[in-house]
């Protein structure tokens, strides 16, 4: 009984320890933080003739595929602070940045080193996720799995180095030089894009980001990303865009989205994008747009169901094009490639559609 | 046996006495509030008042906690802060899960000081396209009803974040108004000269 008695005694007073060891500490710099996501999805296009919609990820038709995992570091001590963020997969590699010179990947996201310069006054250079556009390449980030156009079309990344002076928590304004092409690690040549963007708040809980970045080799993308929680369940998004191609091409792309999403329990939350796009005439013929001088429009229903860190994300969209698919025949240096869509039995089509559910887990 | 039975239910009486020495509290206004009292022999209301506007001028950055309001006839200090809400993630390191904006009010007497830490609220995290963690904007919500939004988990997190935070404050605080401030400068020109030469 004695026995039983101090093992359940030393157990108790070890159970406490253990307790009193697992209080939060706080020092007087953050500590390194480990962050990042995984995700994975399975998707099928209803023509059954391979991935239709030009979505930057979630491309693998009839597949059960995987996204990236993407790990991040980063730490600040005093003023100084970086962030370092790597991704695996290919949501996070040929997808979304570019290989190195060798043709191997990188792997960075973000690579980039800051320092506040004052209280309000913080300079910051490096690798960067872009600052223009509403949806992001890190699912986390996104509320619908698939991606707009205006995502698909627009910057990835701008390396570069940027200012940025916070007025108040209500006025803030960046403005940086970038280098002369987006999406490279390096530039070909200069650094010579301008950035800006100026941040306001007009009202709680409503956010408005006016964006340019202008080039001589990378164009101008003129670029408004707002989002308003409006009541404590419903929050409506918008993003505007307009991109002009550098030199004498007149092509370029201009588009539309909207974002209502609706909280309808603790966990669930149902969204809609509807975006209309348009690819400017004299453009050139790309996969992931509409033709020259052709638009489409695609409308998202998506919900995200919540389980502690991991997020359900069922999700059906439909797009509809002003014009049908066609083929631009392969030409030397090129391959044929597909433009636009086509139906279940193999003819030109001005829709499609798709339905896919994917699981990303955040921590 | 019977002394073996009685160290064991102090042992644990004492344990659970030391874990509810500092909770938070709800005021007359149902609001969660960290109060304390305490007493200082020999130091006057001016002097104590001093230190109190120190400690909220000097003590954090501007971001972390500043100075509201002065009140000098009142002997009464406002300021507001923001306690950052870890979790903790399966690397054993931790994140952070969103902020607590809070409001302290420091009040001075001769001899005796009394401060308390109240309207909570908590603002969640959203982790942007550059890795940073920024308030998720309009999603703000009081701590006395924030049981309400977040999971069972967030929410005991927060609550002992709050506590852990605020007697951090109150520590910190006491300090200042014991004059054992560590940001007072080390001056060269002050520091005591000795010989080696003789001794």
């Amino acid at each position: 009984m004695k026995k039983v008695f101090l093992l359940f005694s030393f157990l108790s007073i070890a159970a406490f320890t253990v307790k009193a060891q697992d209080t939060v500490k706080t020092t007087p710099d953050a500590p390194l933080v480990i962050y990042g996501s995984v995700d994975t999805y399975y998707k099928y296009d209803f023509s059954d003739k391979g991935s239709q919609i030009p979505t930057s990820f979630a491309s693998d038709h009839n597949s059960v595929s995987i996204g990236m995992i993407d790990l991040g570091l980063k730490k600040k001590v005093g003023k100084a602070a970086f962030v370092g963020e790597l991704s695996f997969g290919p949501r996070g590699q040929a997808q979304s940045i570019p290989n190195g010179p060798g043709g191997d990947s990188f792997h960075i996201q973000n690579l980039y080193v800051s320092y506040d310069l004052t209280d309000k006054l913080n300079l910051t250079g490096g690798y960067m996720a872009t600052f223009v556009g509403y949806e992001v390449i890190a699912p986390t980030g996104n509320f619908n799995y698939s991606t707009s156009y205006l995502f698909t079309n627009g910057p990835f990344q701008n390396p570069g180095v940027k200012l940025t002076y916070a007025f108040s928590d209500k006025v803030s304004l960046m403005a940086g030089v970038f280098n002369d092409v987006w999406n490279y690690y390096s530039s070909v040549k200069k650094v010579n894009t301008f950035g800006s963007q100026l941040f306001v708040s007009p009202a709680k809980g409503w956010t408005a980001y006016l964006n340019v970045a202008t080039g001589k080799q990378s164009g101008t993308e003129f670029d408004l990303t707002t989002a308003y929680q409006l009541t404590d369940a419903f929050k409506l998004g918008l993003n505007a865009a307009t991109y002009s191609a550098p030199g004498d091409n007149t092509g370029g792309f201009s588009g539309v989205a909207l974002y209502p999403q609706i909280a309808v329990a603790k966990t669930v939350t149902l969204g809609l994008r509807g975006e209309y796009f348009k690819t400017k005439a004299n453009s050139s013929e790309v996969t992931y747009a509409p033709a020259p001088g052709a638009s489409v429009t695609a409308v998202t229903f998506t919900a995200n169901i919540k389980a502690g860190p991991l997020t359900f994300i069922p999700e059906v969209r439909f797009d509809h094009g002003s014009k049908a698919g066609y083929i631009v025949p392969a030409t030397t240096g090129t391959s044929a490639y597909q433009v636009g869509f086509y139906n279940h039995d193999g003819n030109p089509s001005k829709s499609a559609a798709q339905v896919l559910v994917a699981a990303v887990y955040a921590f | 046996m019977k002394t073996l039975l009685s160290a064991f239910f102090v042992l644990l009486f004492s344990v659970s006495a030391f874990a509810q020495k500092d909770s938070l509290a709800l005021d007359e206004y149902n609001k969660y509030i960290y109060y304390k009292t305490a007493e200082q022999p020999g130091a006057v209301a001016d002097t104590l008042y001093y230190r109190a506007l120190s400690f909220l001028t000097k003590a954090y950055t501007k971001k972390e906690l500043k100075l509201v309001k002065a009140d000098k006839g009142g002997n009464a200090l406002n300021g507001s802060g923001v306690i950052v809400i870890n979790k903790k993630n399966f690397f054993g390191g931790s994140s952070e899960g969103g902020e607590l904006a809070y409001s302290i009010k420091i009040e001075v007497k001769d001899n005796k000081y009394r401060y308390w830490l109240t309207d909570f609220v908590y603002q969640p995290y959203q982790r942007n396209r550059y890795g940073n963690s920024e308030i998720m904007h309009g999603k703000d919500v009081a701590l006395e009803k924030a049981s309400e939004k977040l999971s069972k988990a967030d929410f005991n997190a927060c609550i002992n974040q709050v506590l852990v935070s605020s007697k951090q404050v109150g520590d910190k605080l006491k300090a200042y108004m014991l004059k054992a401030s560590t940001v007072e400068h080390h001056d060269v020109k002050k520091v005591k000269r000795v010989s080696t030469k003789e001794w």
